[in-house]
């Protein structure tokens, strides 16, 4: 019997990267065609929002806020339905919540705050809105109509203008943003990122202490 | 052809990549142990070994390239950690092509180190656009790490294309070492 080693046998492999390459190019076609429809949302993800009172500069640390003690801009739009919506100084107390529908805290804040409603019913003193702003249909989970619907967000919910008109007069540095308004209009606090359920209960029953 | 399309490429290509690199891992990991397995190996080094410093370099201008696509075409801004990864991926584009045109069967030396770094910042890239607490706790106003500009089959993002390619770019250099050195080698009993 002959002991003679074979060298391996060689793969034609152009051809496989080659072909490889163009099955994944088919596929991508394939996959993709008339994908453009993001679902049939005919609903406005962005609307005139109107603006009165001074504007709050962009916050940069929320230690030391030089709006602490300012009265709050009051901006009036609509909600995903074409309601009226006004953010203005009623008397009431508020908590105004800004959130970019791509923007991945936010994504996880808005349940957290869904979930902190339904466990405890906001202080009847506070109002809850939240404002949808930063809307881009080129970045992830747009419509924030759709995505909203999707984590049941009840409390009022207004659109930002499409050039954010509402968050820049509330100063908005980044995602998601809080804006703390007491009942006399006054700025009282203004942070940015993920809050949680737990501060935000403390901050609710503060806010209404005030 | 729609970005939509694009993503889908670079994400099915990604998987494949996956697919590839772990059978590739288990057949080296199982070839001391194993006859078939060696076998196997040896098919793959001998198949790719030839051309797998071009393929490397084909991947790392590729992804050269499909990153200046979002950036400069799409005008998707890079994030901070974009261009982490930007600066291990670009240099290694540049230090595959000098490699496959001299034929420089040393380049793992340069080539390990840089996609070592870059899969690791892509995979953390990956974990806190999967897990935002544990990114800076704000999504800034233009372009936050967290946000999956692709979300491809459930689980495809750019920072995972980032680490296949990173890995895919390792593979292949280590191919094309193991068969230069087998090449090289004086054949047993001569």
């Amino acid at each position: 019997m002959s002991t003679q080693s074979r060298s391996p046998k060689r793969l034609p492999v152009l051809p496989i990267v080659v072909g490889g390459v163009a099955i994944l190019l088919v596929l991508a076609v394939v996959l993709t065609r008339g994908g453009s429809d993001d679902g049939g949302s005919d609903v406005g993800e962005a609307a005139a929002v109107e603006v009165s009172g001074g504007s709050l500069s962009r916050l940069d640390d929320t230690a030391t806020d030089p709006e602490l003690g300012a009265l709050a801009p009051e901006i009036s739009g609509v909600d995903f339905d074409g309601n009226a919506v006004a953010i203005t100084n009623d008397g009431r107390a508020k908590m105004i919540m800004f959130v970019a529908h791509w923007c991945g805290v936010c994504q996880e804040e808005v349940p957290e705050v869904v979930g902190w409603l339904a466990d405890n019913p906001l202080p009847p003193e506070v109002d809850l809105y939240l404002v949808s702003t930063g809307v881009d249909e080129t970045r992830p989970n747009y419509p924030p109509s759709e995505w909203l619907d999707e984590e049941s967000w009840t409390a009022p919910a207004m659109l930002d203008s499409e050039d954010f008109a509402a968050a820049t007069a509330f100063g908005l540095p980044a995602y998601p943003y809080w804006v703390f308004v007491a009942a006399d209009g006054t700025v009282v606090g203004r942070v940015t990122g993920g809050l949680g359920a737990d501060v935000l209960d403390s901050l609710a029953v503060n806010l209404a202490a005030l | 052809m729609s970005v939509d399309t694009v993503n889908v490429f670079f994400a099915a290509g990604a998987v494949l990549g996956f697919a590839l690199l772990t059978a590739f891992t288990v057949v080296v990991a199982a070839a001391r142990r194993s006859e078939a397995a060696a076998e196997w190996r040896d098919v793959i080094v001998e198949s790719f070994g030839p051309h797998a410093l071009v393929l490397a370099a084909v991947l790392a201008v590729g992804a050269v390239g499909g990153s200046l696509y979002y950036s400069e075409i799409v005008d998707w801004e890079p994030c901070e950690f974009c261009w982490y990864q930007r600066t291990a991926m670009y240099p290694l584009a540049v230090i595959t092509v000098i490699a496959a045109w001299r034929r420089d069967h040393g380049v793992g030396r340069y080539v390990y180190p840089l996609a070592g770094i870059g899969t690791g910042l892509a995979g953390y890239h990956y974990l806190i656009q999967n897990v935002p607490s544990l990114a800076p706790e704000t999504c800034s106003l233009a372009v936050p790490c967290t946000t999956k500009l692709i979300w491809e089959f459930g689980f495809v993002s750019m920072p995972l294309i980032g680490v296949a390619t990173f890995l895919a770019i390792v593979a292949l250099t280590w191919i094309d070492r193991a068969f230069h050195t087998r090449e090289t080698k004086p054949s047993a009993g001569t």
